[in-house]
């Protein structure tokens, strides 16, 4: 077992936050969501997040050591290599609503701008081969030859909002996950008019350009969603257009 | 007539379906969680959407319960589901002679299946067991279990429920001999509150005997432990099942980039303090190596367990007013005006929702009829507007 001193930040509603301190007891394989569980052990008013304890429900983000994380699959060796203690903060740019939940409203809203699907076509295995189209039961329990899907990499973590510079100056900018969002819906469809919404979508002075291209959101996160390059991937595809209009006008 | 109240304890999959079955009606609807939604047993239960393969030889009753439902869900929540089938696979000779049971299961529960050619399968499934025997394919599918939930909220809030996480459940109020109430403890603001309501629907799972506790009453509900263990890759495109009778680590589910192994039993005595056997966790990752050998190659990503509510079925009597969906109207204890449903499973949840859903309504004198199966669910992100 490992013994883990933990300072966890903690806040009510219309309080000020402070940090509070703990001892936990956890196996040495243990990841850092079972110290913040250990902790709930001790004191049940301690309030978080977490679901699936495997990195897919994207619920239980936070800030550990001052770096955002999902803490279920981070493990508290690392977390605690060359520490004698270790920090548990809630995400930043978010309004916090208790201990580490914060409000993650705000957030989903942009990712409903986009909507898009949480399932994406599976043309791949891991290993980067295509996967044998064979038949698969429909709706009706009928076989049928249509493609395999899979769940999107994006969890909606939070993480690269918290990870985000200019999310910090203005809560208004779309955000690193809701512009990577736009950018996979654009992907998915062949609708020129869809496209178009969505590049308008992007096009928008709190859209791409107010991304200050600092990577941040791509370094924290946890799925490689790689928005910062979807942000760039968007950027180009903008300037492509415009560069098209000119040309028309001409 | 004011619309009556209901108060539903628990958004797991079972309270967030009633929540939204009960609102549908035309009730009004609180529901009430102790943290996040899903945090519990729905959220670390396998991801697996069950096409009743699982049960079809020994228990085929929830075998189609599972493939009725299955098929219900893939209406009403066609974007929240990964639909690539399942394939139950046979490994060594104890596997192969467990091939035709399993067909004949399939066929009495109206389980579509398909005799899929081994080669075909190891072309299908590039990273199966080399040395698999045969392979049969069935309407599985995987879902995200956090999500699953929110799309139920999500509706049940569009069509007016409360909905209010992180409020612990205190004290039922009561009225002689009916329950009349909850009183809450808001971890938001530290302060308890008393909400009033015709009807408590209690639907924690493997909590059911606590709160049945704050009424007076037992319910039968023994919470037992299963761990999941994640690998870092994503190894299979459909569900891998083990072509045998239900046992630890039957199972490997993907899910996004990784794939779950699944499940070990053990019973616990508080469903709030777990501790994993560290050699579930590596028995997991042995049994997994026998259906996908690659698992050796992968580290564990994350591990989680939860309880589940497992019904004792000793003391069946009048109690067990449905005993398919484990649901108790605890007038039959003596205390009015509060039902429990515990056990089952996430992929029956709408069903379990509707047969509580028709007994509160029946208790409170609504003339409604159910109609879950036709509503296709919000998006989970609109619980968040």
């Amino acid at each position: 077992m490992l013994d883990v001193n933990v300072k966890v930040f903690r806040q009510r509603e219309g309080q000020a936050g402070h940090f509070q301190d703990f001892k936990v007891s956890v196996p040495d394989d243990a990841n850092v969501i079972d110290v913040i569980d250990a902790v709930w052990r001790q004191d049940s008013s301690f309030m978080f997040r977490h679901a699936c304890h495997h990195a897919s429900c994207g619920t239980c983000a936070v800030r550990v050591n001052g770096y955002e994380k999902l803490p279920c699959i981070y493990s508290v060796k690392d977390a605690m290599a060359g520490r004698a203690e270790m920090t548990i903060e809630p995400l930043r740019n978010f309004p916090i609503v208790g201990d580490m939940v914060v409000d993650v409203s705000g957030f989903f809203q942009k990712q409903i701008a986009s909507d898009m699907l949480i399932t994406r076509p599976a043309e791949k295995t891991l290993g980067g081969e295509a996967y044998e189209r064979s038949e698969v039961f429909s709706t009706e329990g009928k076989l049928e030859d249509r493609a395999y899907n899979r769940f999107e990499n994006c969890v909606e973590c939070g993480i690269c909002i918290s990870a985000c510079p200019t999310m910090a100056a203005t809560d208004k900018f779309f955000g690193p996950a809701g512009l990577a969002a736009i950018n996979r819906a654009y992907q998915e469809t062949s609708d020129p008019a869809e496209r178009e919404h969505l590049l308008n979508l992007a096009d928008d002075e709190n859209g791409v350009w107010r991304c200050h291209s600092g990577w941040e959101c791509t370094e924290a996160c946890p799925q490689n969603v790689d928005p910062a390059g979807a942000i760039m991937s968007l950027r180009r595809r903008l300037i492509g257009r415009r560069l098209k209009g000119i040309f028309k006008l001409n | 007539m004011a619309k009556p109240h209901v108060i539903v304890i628990g958004a797991g999959s079972t309270g967030s379906a009633t929540a939204h079955d009960l609102a549908l009606r035309g009730l009004r609807v609180t529901l009430l969680e102790r943290g996040e939604i899903a945090n519990m047993t729905t959220g670390r239960n396998h991801c697996l959407l069950h096409s009743g393969g699982r049960y079809c030889v020994r228990d085929q009753e929830s075998a189609i319960e599972c493939i009725d439902e299955n098929m219900i869900l893939r209406r009403i929540m066609p974007h929240a589901l990964e639909l690539n089938d399942g394939l139950f696979v046979a490994v060594d000779d104890s596997d192969l002679a467990f091939k035709q049971k399993f067909i004949d299961g399939c066929e009495a529960c109206h389980i579509p299946w398909r005799d899929v050619p081994v080669a075909e399968a190891l072309r299908m499934e590039p990273n199966l067991n080399p040395k698999t025997l045969a392979a049969v394919q069935v309407p599985d599918g995987v879902f995200e279990p956090f999500r699953f939930s929110l799309a139920f909220v999500a509706t049940a809030k569009k069509n007016g429920a409360t909905i209010r996480p992180f409020v612990e459940v205190k004290e039922l109020t009561r009225a002689g001999n009916a329950i009349t109430g909850v009183k809450i403890l808001d971890y938001r603001t530290g302060k308890t509150e008393t909400i009033g309501a015709d009807l408590v629907v209690s639907a924690v799972g493997p909590w059911a005997h606590e709160i049945a506790r704050m009424a007076g009453v037992d319910v039968p509900v023994l919470p037992t432990a299963g761990v999941m263990v994640t690998v870092n890759r994503r190894l299979n495109n459909m569900v891998i099942n083990r072509l045998n009778k239900p046992s630890d680590g039957d199972i490997v589910v993907p899910q996004r980039t990784t794939s779950v192994i699944g499940t070990t039993s053990w019973t616990i005595t508080d469903p709030d303090q777990i501790d994993i056997p560290k050699e579930h966790i590596e028995m997991m990752l042995e049994k997994g190596r026998e259906l996908i050998p690659d698992v050796a190659k992968c580290f564990t990503r994350g591990v989680g367990a939860a309880a589940r509510p497992l019904i004792r079925k000793a003391n069946a009597d009048e109690r067990d007013v449905a005993r398919t969906f484990e649901c108790f109207d605890h007038k039959f204890d003596g205390v009015e005006g509060f039902v429990t449903i515990s056990g089952g499973k996430t992929t029956t949840a709408r069903a379990m929702a509707e047969k509580v859903a028709d007994i509160v309504c029946r208790k409170l004198d609504v003339q409604a009829q159910c109609r879950t199966k036709e509503t296709r669910l919000e998006s989970y992100r609109r619980y968040y507007e």
